[in-house]
């Protein structure tokens, strides 16, 4: 891991931007590595954005800046793209192809943007993309973002090892959905 | 929960490394500082603090618990969310006074709520310590503004730490109780949003109970009265000058980087942080020394002034909001007289307003330093990517009650004309100001509501209708009990509307006094404190009950002074919502034939309703809530496909302009038809006749407005726009039939040019109807127009004869043959045996009546034979002519069976006209008078012998069929009607169509042959122009041989200004192409459009049904589980 590593988990409000950050902070700590989160939900219950910045190494508060995100974990593709500014050269990306609607959007008063040409940007850009195009209807909503950090998990890049993620995912999840919670993780790892 | 509990309250009791949230850092704290009672009010971003100590009191008051963990039920903490800001710091003051430490917790504006406590005790005294915790929230991320609360240090003189890390607050919020107890003074301990949700490393200690035995003291300084205040001042700021706070200063002011420097940098909060990562990784520690203020009230001078006295060439000062300490610094260097250049807000980009950031920090001391710092390695192009994106606000959730209420408000208040104020307030509530509700005018602070509502509705008296408040129910309690008080009070014209969802739901539902789950409290009612305070009209109301909710609303805005509703439905998240909305074996869904297509053209480039239809699908949706009479309006089926809903609809709406444009789009005879169409529409809609709704007199009522009915501009513009087809159409006869189809036909762009025998147009309609029943004026001026639209008109012209039809094949490029059945079969029983001068037939009759040609002497008999529409007409006219007439009907029909419409067989009874059914003539004779003899028409034996002096013949409609013999007799009918295809009125031979009566499928009334001629229209076009399309009126047109089940007499609605008021009882829906209604004014996150329908998004929907009252057009229903193929929306993982 370079010197600090800057992720930058962005949703919607009900997605599990806050479990996920949680999650991450928990394994870092327990594989003792330096962490901090910044999180911004204050009506983001009301279906509005979502942002956390989690930061590893040294000296970092989780605060993220333009073109100093690392990591990117975007669980809806339209807040993904509103944090393109925040990525660099050296960035890996994940968006889950998941669309969430905002109202303008439903009532036709604006556009979807096209999420394709922007994966396809990133591609061409920066040093990694995955975009989760796997049909992923048969996972439940509540735990649709344990596929996504799975997936994310064999990643070079990614600081923290499996064995602390497995750990902080009993520690920190609700024990209901430990279960699928950890079922899920491992899909996403293995698909 | 219990698991972070037991982590709260013990694992930590030796110093372990962890990451903390900030707030659960102060919670923390506290807790280790041996705090007793806790009290707060919900506030983002500071109520994490309060959670925690609500699950601690909880847990440790659980009687399991109580066994299973003694130790830490031992030192029980109190803890209660008090009904507002203020009496929670005023029972903290007390709680304190009593000999327990008490944390009080808020956020920013919480503050001022509570202000008036803090400035009086300070005053006095306190005894066990109390810490206020207050969370600031630069950047506005949830609150009202970003005020600055380190100013209450000032202004309150109290001491204030101002945290920049969770690890900060944990250790300041626990020394806060070591200051507070040895000043016997408050301490505020202010963080700020990314303090408070932020998670940093930090080690805990242990919890050291408190060890406080309660007590009351009797002091002196216990009673505030002004003879004690002016020393209570003095000793107040002798306590925060004094030494006790220096070791207080010197763990928290803290210096990095100590060393000769040129420059120094003082900084406090959040901005400290930022500062020390941006320091870090430029490798900066040897340019800059940093003074971290950690205490900053009392303002501490020693340490700043120490640092500036360091010799540096430039300070900056960083700071989020104000320039406080910036301003502190500059006195203290003007006082000391140092030469120092000190730099602060808007310098390099620093600001007063919003929160910092790294960008910020990074500009701010690449500017002070006068270097280039670490820059990152950016992607050119990416950042437009994130630029012009749909903005993604919060919304209320699917299935809120608010969105119940504001929905069954917005149907009853007009928002265009802005006459009703709407005052809203804060909370989820207040997401009722968002697109598409847009139901609030106002939002202020908490409680400000029914204040602006009072205050406007004095200030605007006599102008306007009653102001509107509009609050939740965590609010009311907050600070709406008092204002309402004041409302009831100066006898104020206000709507109080409480929506009463029985939590605080912005701050992630809490209790309070109005709806608490905890039996240990008392549960206040709201509806009898309504009543305690003297409001008459008090009522609770089911806003998810659309129907009932609404005309709630409208008698509580009628009703004089105070009224308040209660709108009771709990919120989505809590536990009783499920069984709430119930429905457990059905799901909500859209019927997709019904949602947002009109099924009644195909052709999309059909102009009917199609205008913007906002304000349509408004009064559609009102209708819907308001009206007893629901109608599908495709029941009323109008042949020359009318839209009648949006017909209707207009006049509801007093658009009565736009009502006559809608007939007019389909038909020329706007007033014609509203004098005589016989209204298949209402007769075969199978309603009673008590719940017909009067499309024909509406008809009639919007031709008659002079002004709109004298404007063809629609017609004209239609002309001017179409695409000219450069063909030439020839219509012989120029009856409402052909007329009708040159109407149409001259507005697609096609030359057409009308053959008519007479000297005059208008066929049946100008000759055989009597001129007492229409407006023969005003169908002079609707033929007229036709000119006026380029029709051109060949008068005298009769087929056979002028014209043949084999020429017109040639010189044309269709002909629509709509001759009408000229001439009356004769009818041997009369004209074998009366001369000529005692019989008509009933065209000659009616003609020569019209004429006033007819030479009947006053006090005739005449009789009548036949039982259709021409026989009553000849019988009314009969008696018409000289009152002292009589006019008898001979028919073989019964009377129910007559072929007469049935209200014309009324008007003619109510006339005097003697009908006599089943019944023919068996001879005639003449002499004197005319004898007839009469037989029943069952028993063909003699009934009764007439004298009578005129006999009419109204049976026996044949066509002339000398006149189009090309077409061969094989293709007409015994009467000489011409067969056709029934899809576009084409005869057999090629280019030739049919309309009218002499259609052989024709239905002899004015809207049938005027439909007929449109169908012909409509295959012409198909012929020319490969127009793909069916005639959209076919289905009705075809249907109109049902006969009425009843027969009614027309329906007779009061016209005057009670028009719209009568016509309030009928919601006649339909779905209308372009019917946005539920996305436009619903915004439920669960109704999706996809591919141009509406779908229930089931992951989303929490079944409140709401959406099912909503639909204009009734497209979304309950539906069976089982019944619907359910795919993606039910997971397994």
């Amino acid at each position: 891991m370079k010197e600090t590593l800057k992720t930058m988990v962005v949703g919607v409000g009900g997605q599990g931007v806050v479990l996920l950050t949680d999650l991450l902070v928990e394994a870092a700590l327990l594989a003792g590595i330096p962490v901090a989160s910044s999180e911004i939900y204050g009506l983001s219950q009301r279906g509005g954005s979502v942002t956390a910045g989690i930061t590893f190494g040294e000296n970092t508060n989780g605060f993220i800046e333009q073109a100093g995100v690392d990591i990117l974990i975007g669980l809806e593709p339209l807040e993904a793209q509103r944090c393109a500014a925040y990525l660099h050269r050296g960035s890996t990306v994940v968006i889950d192809n998941n669309r969430i609607l905002p109202y303008v959007v439903n009532a036709g008063n604006a556009a979807y943007p096209d999420i394709e040409k922007f994966v396809g940007f990133l591609t061409a850009h920066i040093h990694k993309v995955i975009y989760i195009t796997d049909d992923l209807g048969s996972i439940k909503p509540a735990v649709r973002n344990l596929y996504v950090l799975g997936k994310l998990s064999k990643e070079k890049v990614f600081p923290i090892p499996y064995e602390c993620l497995i750990k902080a995912i009993h520690n920190i999840v609700t024990p209901d959905f430990v279960t699928a919670s950890l079922r899920t993780f491992e899909l996403g790892r293995n698909n | 929960m219990k698991d972070k509990v037991i982590d709260v309250l013990t694992s930590y009791s030796t110093p372990h490394e962890l990451s903390a949230l900030g707030n659960e850092a102060v919670a923390r704290g506290a807790l280790e500082a041996g705090v007793c009672g806790v009290f707060s009010y919900p506030g983002t971003p500071s109520t994490e603090i309060s959670e925690v100590f609500n699950m601690v009191c909880n847990f440790q008051n659980n009687d399991e618990n109580a066994k299973n963990y003694p130790e830490l039920v031992k030192n029980k903490v109190y803890f209660e969310y008090s009904i507002n800001e203020k009496v929670a710091l005023e029972k903290a003051i007390a709680y304190s006074i009593g000999n327990k430490s008490a944390l009080c917790v808020m956020k920013n504006v919480g503050m001022n709520v509570a202000s008036d406590a803090l400035m009086s005790v300070t005053y006095q005294t306190i005894i066990a310590p109390l810490v206020i915790v207050v969370c600031d929230d630069p950047g506005c991320h949830s609150s009202s503004n970003e005020q600055d609360s380190r100013y209450w240090g000032n202004m309150a003189s109290v001491p204030v730490f101002n945290p920049a890390t969770p690890e900060d607050a944990y250790r300041m919020t626990k020394e806060a109780f070591r200051l507070s107890e040895t000043l016997r003074l408050p301490v505020l301990v202010r963080t700020t949003t990314r303090v408070s949700h932020s998670r940093g490393m930090l080690a805990y200690n242990e919890i050291k109970p408190a060890d406080r035995v309660p007590f009351f003291d009797r002091l002196p300084e216990m009673i505030n009265i002004p003879a004690r205040t002016a020393a209570a001042h003095k000793k107040l700021l002798d306590k925060l000058s004094g030494d006790s706070l220096t070791p207080f200063f010197h763990e928290f002011n803290r210096r990095y980087f100590p060393g000769n420097k040129e420059y120094g940098i003082i900084s406090s909060g959040a901005a400290s942080s930022y500062l020390l990562e941006i320091i870090h990784r430029n490798d900066l520690s040897e340019k800059v020394e940093i003074l971290s203020l950690g205490l900053i009230y009392p303002l501490p001078e020693k340490d700043i002034l120490s640092f500036l006295q360091q010799g540096f060439k430039k300070i900056l000062l960083l700071e989020e909001l104000d320039p406080i300490l910036e301003n502190a610094t500059r006195k203290i260097a003007q006082v000391h007289q140092l030469e120092i250049e000190i730099l602060g807000k808007n310098f390099g980009g620093l600001s007063s307003t919003g929160e910092f950031s790294l960008e910020i920090m990074d500009q701010a001391i690449s500017a002070f330093l006068g270097l280039e710092t670490v820059k990152n390695d950016r992607v050119e192009g990416l950042g437009s990517f994130a630029q012009e994106l749909p903005p993604r606000p919060p919304t209320l959730c699917s299935g809120c009650p608010h969105r119940a209420s504001y929905y069954a408000l917005k149907l009853l208040v007009p928002r265009e004309n802005g006459e009703v104020v709407l005052c809203g307030d804060i909370g989820c509530s207040g997401l009722g100001a968002l697109p598409p509700l847009n139901m609030i005018d106002t939002i202020n602070h908490m409680g400000m509501s029914i204040s602006m509502a009072q205050g406007l509705a004095e200030a605007m008296k006599g102008k306007g209708g009653k102001v509107v408040a509009m609050l939740g129910d965590g609010t009311f309690f907050h600070s709406g009990i008092t204002s309402l008080l004041n409302a009831v009070y100066t006898k104020s014209n206000i709507l109080v509307i409480i929506f009463d969802n029985r939590t605080i739901g912005m701050t992630g539902h809490q209790d309070h006094p109005g709806a608490t789950h905890l039996s240990k409290y008392n549960q206040i009612e709201i509806l009898p404190l309504l009543k305690g305070m003297g409001i008459a009209f008090a009522e609770e109301l089911q806003p998810f009950d659309t129907r009932d909710a609404y005309h709630q609303i409208e008698r509580a805005l009628a009703a004089e002074g105070v009224s308040v509703l209660v709108s009771k439905a709990p919120c989505v998240f809590l536990p009783e919502y499920k069984a709430f909305v119930g429905h457990e074996d059905s799901v909500i869904a859209v019927d997709p034939s019904r949602c947002n297509t009109c099924h009644n053209h195909l052709d999309h480039a059909i102009q009917c309703s199609r205008r913007s239809s906002a304000q349509s699908s408004m009064s559609r949706a009102v209708a819907k809530i308001k009206a007893d009479k629901p109608m599908d309006a495709t029941e009323l089926s109008c042949p020359a496909n009318i839209c009648n809903h949006g017909f209707f609809h207009s006049i509801v709406e007093k658009d009565y302009k736009t009502a006559l444009d809608m007939v007019r789009d389909k038909l020329l005879f706007a007033r014609t038809c509203g004098d005589i169409c016989h209204r298949p529409c209402e007769l075969f809609s199978g309603h009673e006749s008590e719940s017909i709704v009067p499309i024909r007199q509406l008809k009639k009522y919007v031709s008659g407005i002079e002004s709109n009915f004298s404007n063809f501009s629609a017609a004209q513009a239609q002309v001017r726009n179409a695409a000219p087809k450069n063909k030439s159409v020839a219509i012989v006869g120029a009856g409402p039939a052909g007329l009708s189809a040159a109407y149409d036909l001259v507005r697609e762009g096609y030359q057409v040019e009308v053959f008519e025998k007479e000297a005059k147009a208008g066929g049946l309609i100008r000759f055989a109807i009597p001129d007492f029943r229409m407006d023969k004026k005003g169908f002079d001026f609707e033929i007229a127009q036709l000119g006026q639209l380029g029709v051109r008109f060949h008068y005298q012209k009769a087929l056979g004869k002028e014209i043949q039809l084999a020429q017109l094949g040639e010189d044309f490029d269709s002909v629509i043959l709509s001759v009408g059945m000229g001439k009356i079969n004769r009818l041997p029983v009369v004209a074998d045996h009366l001369p000529a001068n005692k019989w008509f037939s009933s065209l000659e009759f009616l003609k020569k009546y019209n004429d006033k040609s007819l030479p009947v002497t006053p006090g005739s008999r005449i009789f009548v034979i036949g039982g259709g529409n021409s026989a009553i007409d000849v019988a009314r006219s009969a008696k018409r002519l000289h009152a002292s007439n009589e006019a008898m009907i001979s028919c073989i029909e019964s009377m129910e069976n007559m072929p007469a419409f049935g209200e014309e067989v009324t008007h003619a009874r109510e006339e005097g006209v003697l009908i006599m059914p089943s019944t023919y003539v068996h001879h005639c004779e003449s002499g004197d008078h005319v004898k007839i003899v009469l037989n029943g028409y069952i028993s063909k034996s003699l009934l009764e012998t007439l004298e009578v002096d005129y006999v009419v013949v109204a049976i026996d409609q044949q066509g002339q069929t000398e006149d189009y013999s090309e077409l061969g007799a094989e293709n007409l009918t015994e009467k000489g009607r011409i067969r056709v295809d029934k899809h576009s009125g084409a005869s057999n031979l090629e280019n030739v169509f049919v309309a009218g009566d002499i259609c052989a499928d024709n239905h002899m009334s004015l809207i049938g042959a005027i439909a007929s001629g449109k169908r012909a229209a409509v295959g012409v076009r198909q012929k020319l122009e490969g127009y793909q399309f069916e005639y959209e009126g076919l289905q009705a047109l075809l249907g109109l041989e049902r006969k009425a089940e009843k027969r009614q007499a027309s329906m007779q609605y009061d016209t005057g200004d009670n028009l719209t008021e009568a016509l309030g009882v009928f919601d006649l829906f339909q779905s209308c192409e372009k019917c946005n209604h539920c996305i436009d004014n619903l915004g439920c996150p669960a109704l999706i459009k996809v591919a141009g329908k509406m779908v229930i998004d089931l992951a989303k929907c929490t079944k409140c049904g709401l959406c099912i009252d909503v639909c204009p057009n009734n497209a979304i229903s309950w539906v069976k589980k089982e019944s619907l193929e359910i795919v993606a929306h039910e997971r397994n993982a």
